[in-house]
């Protein structure tokens, strides 16, 4: 701890009793790389320890109209519910420690090899502490923020003038409805448009980015930052097909910087290839 | 989770569609039939444009605070569709179906307010139904400042990273080209003089002339297609898809098999200033230490799925 000289004394006896609650012997936790754990501290961070959520969750059972397409609420709100609940329950966890936000969070949804309708959810991500104490970072109600940004994109998230409020997300499971023989029969040897299937990609993508976008309204955003939009499928039937939007919401460091000062990069060019 | 319970209200198991859905998709006919956004997309743009809702972007931090730094402000995500059947041809339909989807994204991004779209990724569902295919794009509008807005936005399949990187050396992606041929083969053997269906096999080491020239001419009709795809957005195109199939066709005892050659190239367009050339840059040459994954030897991967060339693991 070279750095504990600049670090003011009232700061020093919080990050002790941070680390005292769950961690004897002051020793934090975490799955940062080296250059993850050395940009997190340039950034003014302290890793506290690693934050764990998990939840199995049991997926009840809805069929679509076999012609129909049409949202599975069920399923949507179980997908969502079901990673709610991780997330919260890491949440908790970082609160304990009183930790300001966690970082680099993994959220993975893992089957079961015995049950199809048992699905894993677990996030993961380390929890960390500004050094000097500074009260501004948290997330939306006083809560530790959330981010599955990694320690580098972290520091350059700061540096961009902005900083995480926690991640949002957006689920849509979606019957895609099949097509009747007729129908089918009219296309034979012809280049048509299935519009029916491409109304239902529509609506389910825009179904989950609102809901994505919902969240991010009520955390206060200014906006969202490293969107991953993608499609999936759980152990469903062929036509059934979940649209997960997730990224980090962001808000302004109040004292912002002008975005004249944010420094051009280096190109490099490697040569060893 | 107290918007999801007002979106859902009281969740039935059945499979009941409610008058509001009903009104959704009827929305989402038109908009497909017609070209006019539904309603509630234009208002969900709208909103994007006016800085009333939060921005949406893929940009990782490092984009975010260059682009602020250059005059570019990320607007909303925005995407296009078109599931096409390719009855008649497939090659032609992924041609078709690019374009439809493109001109889709260009039509949402214009209703955002945005003069371009970056990080345009070509995805599809893992969906099989029969001879069909999703093709969607998906990107993130902005809006830069510098330029005025307009309905015809440019297209670029590159991150904002290089985005930025491309304009400073004035080089601007503007959109996506595809080239697309396909062709049959009914081997005439009396040219090649080698039977090439695998009956009589030579002993001698000896190339294939008929089947190369189909082939070859498959692939130069492609880049052909592509060339003048290219023409009509920008004064370039950098082709980083490619994917060619050669099918033989077996056409039972009596009768030769016949061959199918199919080919797509799928690249960015750019438009640039000949006069000019390099970057405002300094470039260093540096060892790179690390002994395995690093940036700069092993480039991420592109984030398109739409065609096997990079297979990769998506969803969570």
């Amino acid at each position: 701890m070279s750095e504990a000289k600049d670090i003011p004394v009232h700061a020093l006896e919080r990050l002790r009793g941070l680390r005292r609650e769950g961690h004897p012997g002051g020793i934090f936790t975490s799955d940062f790389s080296v250059n993850e754990f050395l940009l997190v501290r340039k950034a003014g961070f302290e890793p506290i320890g690693l934050c764990v959520g998990s939840c199995i969750y049991h997926l009840g059972i809805q069929y679509g109209s076999w012609n129909q397409n049409q949202e599975l609420g069920v399923l949507s709100q179980a997908m969502y519910e079901a990673r709610e609940l991780a997330m919260t329950r890491m949440r908790e966890e970082a609160t304990s420690m009183g930790a300001d936000g966690i970082v680099g969070v993994e959220l993975t949804v893992k089957r079961l090899e015995w049950d199809t309708h048992i699905l894993e959810f677990m996030a993961i991500g380390t929890g960390v502490v500004h050094a000097k104490g500074h009260p501004g970072f948290k997330g939306p109600k006083g809560q530790p923020f959330t981010s599955d940004l990694s320690g580098q994109d972290f520091w350059t998230l700061l540096h961009a003038g902005y900083r995480p409020l926690e991640m949002v997300m957006g689920s849509c499971v979606y019957h895609v409805a099949h097509q009747g023989i007729m129908r089918s029969l009219g296309n034979v040897g012809r280049n048509v448009e299935m519009t029916n299937f491409s109304q239902a990609l529509y609506d389910a993508r825009e179904i989950a980015m609102e809901r994505m976008q919902n969240e991010a309204i009520e955390a206060d955003a200014e906006g969202v930052v490293g969107v991953d939009l993608h499609e999936g499928s759980h152990n469903w039937q062929p036509h059934v097909i979940e649209f997960f939007a997730v990224g980090t919401a962001v808000t302004p460091i109040s004292t912002e910087q002008d975005a004249s000062v944010i420094p051009d990069p280096q190109l490099v060019l490697s040569v060893n290839t | 989770m107290s918007w999801f319970d007002n979106l859902f209200g009281t969740v039935g198991a059945g499979p009941l569609v409610s008058a509001a859905d009903m009104q959704r998709q009827a929305e989402w006919k038109s908009f497909l039939q017609q070209q006019r956004l539904p309603s509630f997309v234009e208002a969900r743009l709208r909103a994007a444009a006016s800085g009333r809702t939060p921005w949406v972007a893929t940009m990782s931090p490092a984009e975010l605070g260059l682009a602020r730094a250059r005059g570019i402000r990320p607007v909303t995500m925005v995407s296009g569709t078109c599931w096409f059947h390719y009855g008649w041809s497939w090659t032609e339909g992924h041609g078709q179906g690019w374009r439809e989807a493109l001109a889709r994204l260009k039509e949402e991004a214009a209703a955002a307010g945005a003069n371009a779209v970056l990080d345009v990724k070509m995805r599809k569902i893992q969906l099989a139904i029969g001879d069909s295919m999703d093709f969607t794009l998906v990107g993130t509008a902005v809006r830069i400042d510098a330029l005025p807005a307009g309905n015809d936005p440019a297209v670029a399949t590159v991150p904002a990273l290089e985005f930025l990187r491309l304009v400073e050396a004035d080089i601007v992606p503007v959109g996506i080209a595809i080239g697309a041929r396909y062709d049959y083969l009914n081997p005439t053997f009396s040219l090649s003089g080698i039977r090439i269906d695998g009956t009589t096999r030579p002993f001698t080491s000896t190339p294939l002339p008929e089947l190369g020239r189909f082939w070859e001419g498959i692939r130069r009709y492609a880049l052909v297609d592509l060339h003048q795809d290219a023409q009509r957005q920008g004064n370039g195109v950098l082709a980083h898809t490619h994917l060619g199939q050669l099918f033989k066709i077996e056409q039972g005892d009596d009768n030769p098999p016949r061959f199918l050659g199919r080919h797509i190239v799928i690249g960015t367009v750019i438009d640039t200033s000949r006069a000019t050339g390099g970057i405002p840059y300094e470039i260093r040459a540096v060892v790179d230490m690390r002994d395995d994954l690093s940036p700069l030897t092993n480039p991420p991967v592109s984030g398109h799925n739409a065609y096997p060339v990079r297979e990769q693991e998506g969803a969570i």
